[in-house]
């Protein structure tokens, strides 16, 4: 068993008079000062509205979007009700219905998501046996005039774009 | 013009006490962002001019005067409630009373003194006022019947009583150096030379000078000695009950206070007006030849100015295109003043006193600011002391050696006039 000793900081006769640490501590904000000024190009900061943020990749959880089959280009939900027993916000509304064209037993008829409820913990993407509902838009910023609009039906879930690639429904 | 010159230094007082607040806040936002990396204030506008920002800390200013001034229920002394933030901008406010901004004008065998107080004892008054500032402060906090207040108070309290004793004891050396308490006469007195260096306070008095610019900022309670409002620990401090334009007034008041402690140090440790070598005498004499020089120096910081603006102007808002009007007003003004300073340099104005007494203003203006710099850099920089480091720091280290110091300068300074 060896003993780790830790150096204490700030005892020292040297530290205790703070005028060296406070010297270098100044030198080094007054470089980045003089460098920010005489060049802003170098800074990070993005102009929002103008500018629109670089780095929101695929795995950014934003707004959801409901998958389509890669088949038939139809709805990828089953209504299972996964997703809307995992959500911890309950803001998923679904109301299934049987489904005519053979292709599977049951789509939703109403599927509601209600944005101002929604925390985007991204539950629902994992809960989902289908791969029919992800959140892969990249989307981050959702606005709208009145609460109602706040609330995307089945059709708006369905017209939101994957951010890359074709983003069809991966379920066998 | 005679009464012009009597009340210019009490407008100058207004200007520098008022005016320059919103200067120094965007200043303090605009470097703070600059060191962290980041932009700062660059969005608020009047039909597209946002003059780098400085509309913002207007907009700031305005939103704090049209805000409900509201009382809370639980406060009983609703007089000292509401007196206190009075008090230390009142204070604040005065103390910038006695510095001198330029030397004394004489025309027409007339003096005129460029301090809006033109008492001799100016250094006294200084340490007065910038002591009862914290007074309100320690009002505020009491009044407010709040814990958090009341604790804010209580370490500003705490805070003052250990420092203004080293700063009076700094004071005292740099006195016994200058042998005068009239700051008309210390700056004066920072005309000489002291070993081809000039004469500065910082050059005869570095220790001195070290200790009053620390306890000036532990006055003045900015980091990193802002415990009595440090939000980490107690919300807000000394202003926690206050909102609106009494919270503005504090605001206000630690900026003016900064302000004016800012200009003591200039006058005391920094030459105040005077350039270095160059007494007001020489200034008149040579006046056209210093004119020469400054138009140049006009040209050439315009010059720079202008290619800095065309390359750090991205972001283009709606209205006026600004880089253009800058880009105009720039050359207008900078043709308008070698138009009139030619004049001068030429021969023709005359009465070189105005032209001296304007120029050691404007030196004046630049040191002031330029130590608003450090003020500011210092609080972007440092992290705040601990209470109790702040009361070591005092009571340990910066009282004894102040005491230490004044023993030297006292033996040197005897030594000296003994020997003449």
């Amino acid at each position: 068993m060896g003993i780790k000793v830790i150096h204490r900081h700030g005892n020292t006769f040297k530290e205790k008079m703070y005028i060296s640490a406070v010297y270098n501590g100044m030198k080094t904000t007054l470089k980045h000062f003089t460098k920010n000024l005489s060049d802003t190009s170098n800074l990070q900061s993005v102009c929002y509205p103008e500018l629109k943020p670089t780095d929101i990749t695929s795995r950014y959880r934003g707004v959801h979007r409901l998958t389509h089959r890669k088949e038939d280009n139809s709805i990828a939900c089953v209504a299972c009700f996964m997703c809307a027993t995992a959500c911890p916000a309950e803001c998923i509304e679904i109301v299934a219905k049987e489904r005519e064209d053979s292709v599977d037993e049951k789509m939703p008829a109403i599927f509601n998501i209600d944005l101002l409820e929604c925390i985007f913990c991204g539950y629902c993407v994992e809960a989902c046996p289908c791969d029919a509902i992800r959140m892969d838009s990249g989307i981050f910023s959702v606005i709208a005039d009145n609460r109602e609009d706040f609330i995307y039906n089945k059709e708006k879930l369905l017209s939101i774009k994957c951010m890359e690639g074709e983003g069809f429904s991966r379920a066998k | 013009m005679n009464t012009f010159l009597i009340l210019l230094p009490l407008i100058l007082t207004m200007l520098f006490s008022l005016v320059t607040v919103p200067v120094l806040v965007w200043m303090e936002r605009r470097v703070a962002a600059l060191i962290q990396d980041r932009l700062g204030p660059n969005r608020c506008n009047v039909n597209g001019i946002r003059l780098g920002g400085l509309v913002q800390s207007v907009a700031d200013m305005m939103k704090l005067v049209f805000k409900e001034e509201f009382l809370p229920t639980h406060i009983k002394n609703k007089f000292y409630h509401l007196v206190a933030p009075s008090i230390a901008f009142m204070s604040a406010f005065l103390t910038f009373m006695v510095i001198p901004y330029a030397d004394n004008v004489i025309i027409g065998g007339h003096t005129y003194h460029m301090q809006a107080l033109p008492i001799d004892l100016g250094v006294l008054w200084f340490l007065a006022f910038a002591g009862l500032g914290v007074y309100g402060i320690i009002l505020g906090g009491w009044a407010s019947h709040n814990k958090y207040a009341m604790i804010g108070s209580m370490r500003a309290t705490a805070q003052v009583i250990g420092y203004e004793v080293a700063m009076g004891l700094s004071l005292v050396s740099i006195l016994i150096s200058y042998g005068t308490i009239s700051l008309n006469e210390m700056v004066s007195y920072q005309t000489q030379n002291f070993f081809y260096l000039p004469a500065w306070g910082i050059v005869i008095q570095p220790v001195a000078t070290i200790i009053f610019i620390v306890t000036a900022f532990a006055e003045t309670n900015r980091a990193p000695f802002d415990a009595a409002e440090g939000e980490s620990e107690i919300v807000a401090g000394y202003h926690t009950e206050y909102g609106a334009m009494k919270f503005g007034l504090y605001f206000v008041a630690e900026y003016i206070a900064m302000a004016a402690s800012g200009a003591l140090i200039v006058t005391m440790f920094l030459g105040g007006y005077q350039l270095p070598y160059l007494s007001t005498v020489d200034l008149i004499n040579n006046f056209e030849l210093i004119l020469w020089i400054i138009i140049i120096f006009a040209i050439i910081t315009s010059l720079v100015f202008i290619r800095w603006i065309k390359t750090h102007n991205v972001l283009v808002m709606s209205g006026l295109d600004e880089t253009k009007i800058y880009t105009s007003l720039i050359i207008v003004f900078t043709i308008f003043t070698i138009i009139v300073m030619s004049y001068y340099a030429l021969g023709y104005g005359g009465s070189n006193e105005v032209g001296v007494m304007i120029l050691q203003f404007v030196v004046f203006t630049v040191k002031l600011f330029l130590l608003h710099f450090v003020f500011v850099w210092v609080r972007w920089t440092l992290p705040r002391f601990r209470y109790d480091q702040t009361q070591k720091l005092g009571w340990n280290i910066l009282l004894p050696i102040s005491l230490i110091n004044i023993v030297f300068t006292a033996i040197i300074v005897v030594g000296v006039n003994y020997g003449n």
